[in-house]
């Protein structure tokens, strides 16, 4: 698992609608790879109308490992903050994806509660509590049967596509 | 298991795994079955006993199962002070989820009308509505016919099966299940496992069936506004349609509050990331 910081490349427009907070977690999905969810820190402003410039140009210098295959992806931390009306308000979150070698290496995601009904879901009770969910391949598991739900929507795989495209090369 | 036995029943495909073929019976019989399910109440098609309900109201005869599902929809609309309630169909027609799909919310979110005795009557297996109104069992119908057909299964003797509805799912087996918990936003991807030895997993998730910008099918009876800060739930319980029940439940209210009525366990995954489990699932997830 890449635990390298990698330098912020270019930051994504923030943005202040709903189906923006699932794209970027969609693009960590449709990029691929086991995600090592770490600690990290926003790159982007929270500010939901500020829209960043991008900075400089993508690291294009292959890993050692990486062999001769093109990148479709360029390296580097992508990040999104995104809205959404939860029942108790509107709620904000922060999202961040480190691409490599065309594999999403790590997201993190930094809530920014700002109604109490977040802040009360982050109080502990009985049980357990883990600050961030890790994803593995189902390639790599041997498992039976999968339980969840499969993404159907097509303006969610829309929206995703258009994440995929800005990362593209 | 060895064989698999796989068809399409009320919007969504199941499979029975069994580790003797099936006999042509039993397979008729779970057709049947769904079959009659899905007559009394898809909201999706006009014939059906839930559809006379929201065009005319009046009295319904549900099968004898319609009973048990009554008194578990009464009990979580106690417990969760109105806002699991089966009277939610307006709400997610309005929005748009309706029996054509048009996927196009048509009025602002409106909270679903109480449910008492003058909105609807749900006594033993009989439904009476004095006026038309909208019956939705979405939250715990599709783990009772996981029952159901399991049902079948053990009438005829079959002795280790799995029922899978896409990914509610009841088991019966020699040895427990290995089942990956899909991650909520990626579905190559699993965010932990359970072992299922005995009994019923179920999961909800808000991105299922999503359509338009923030609008999803788990609907707060209370305010018709949909559940945005949970994204995911399972729940292992010795049934499925409690399973199911409780699944939809725990995006409206806390597992706590549930703990003293139902005997279960859960996995839930919020917006931001984070999860709450517990201790029937200690150590199912993935650690960071």
């Amino acid at each position: 698992m890449n635990q390298r910081q990698v330098p912020p490349l270019r930051t994504c427009c923030t943005v202040s609608v709903p189906h923006q907070v699932m794209t970027a977690l969609a693009a960590a999905s449709l990029l691929g790879s086991a995600g090592c969810a770490g600690p990290g820190g926003v790159a982007g402003s929270n500010s939901p109308d500020k829209t960043a410039a991008s900075s400089s140009d993508p690291v294009t210098a292959s890993a050692p490992d990486s062999g001769v295959t093109v990148k479709k992806y360029a390296d580097g931390e992508y990040t999104q903050v995104g809205g959404y009306v939860s029942p108790g308000g509107n709620e904000e979150i922060g999202i961040t994806l480190t691409v490599k070698d065309d594999v999403v290496t790590a997201v993190s995601t930094e809530p920014m509660p700002s109604n109490p009904t977040a802040k009360l879901y982050q109080e502990r009770f009985s049980g357990g509590i883990q600050d961030q969910i890790v994803g593995v391949r189902l390639d790599d598991l041997a498992v039976e049967k999968v339980a969840g739900s499969s993404l159907t929507s097509g303006g969610f795989a829309q929206a995703a596509e258009k994440i995929k495209s800005e990362a593209r090369k | 298991m060895e064989y698999s036995f796989a068809f399409s029943a009320i919007g969504t495909d199941w499979t029975v795994e069994t580790a003797a073929a099936l006999v042509p019976a039993v397979r008729t019989e779970i057709l049947e079955l769904v079959a009659d399910y899905d007559a009394v109440y898809s909201r999706f098609r006009p014939d059906s006993g839930v559809a006379r309900l929201a065009a005319a109201g009046g009295r319904l005869d549900l099968p004898d199962h319609g009973a048990a599902l009554g008194r578990l929809y009464s009990t979580l609309y106690e417990l969760s002070d109105g806002a699991v309630s089966p009277l939610v169909g307006d709400v997610l027609a309005d929005q748009g989820y309706d029996a054509a799909y048009s996927l196009t919310p048509k009025s602002p979110t409106a909270p679903a009308r109480p449910w008492d005795r003058d909105s609807l009557r749900w006594e033993g297996n009989v439904l009476t509505a004095p006026r038309p109104i909208t019956v939705d069992v979405g939250a715990a119908g599709k783990g009772q016919l996981v029952d159901l057909v399991a049902s079948v299964l053990d009438r005829f003797g079959v002795q280790y099966y799995l029922v899978d509805a896409s990914g509610d799912m009841r088991h019966r087996g020699r040895r427990p299940l290995t089942v990956a918990l899909e991650h909520p936003y990626d579905p190559t991807r699993a965010i932990g496992l359970v072992p299922l030895s005995e009994g019923a997993l179920c999961a909800s998730a808000s991105n299922r069936r999503a359509w338009a910008d923030g609008l999803h099918h788990v609907v707060d009876a209370r305010t018709g506004c949909c559940v945005q800060t949970v994204v995911a739930t399972w729940v292992l319980a010795p049934d499925a349609m409690t399973a199911d029940a409780l699944a939809t439940a725990l995006f409206l209210m806390e597992p706590e509050h549930l703990a003293s009525t139902f005997d279960f366990g859960y996995v839930q995954v919020f917006s931001d990331g984070h999860a709450r489990f517990s201790t029937a699932l200690d150590g199912a997830l993935f650690p960071p």
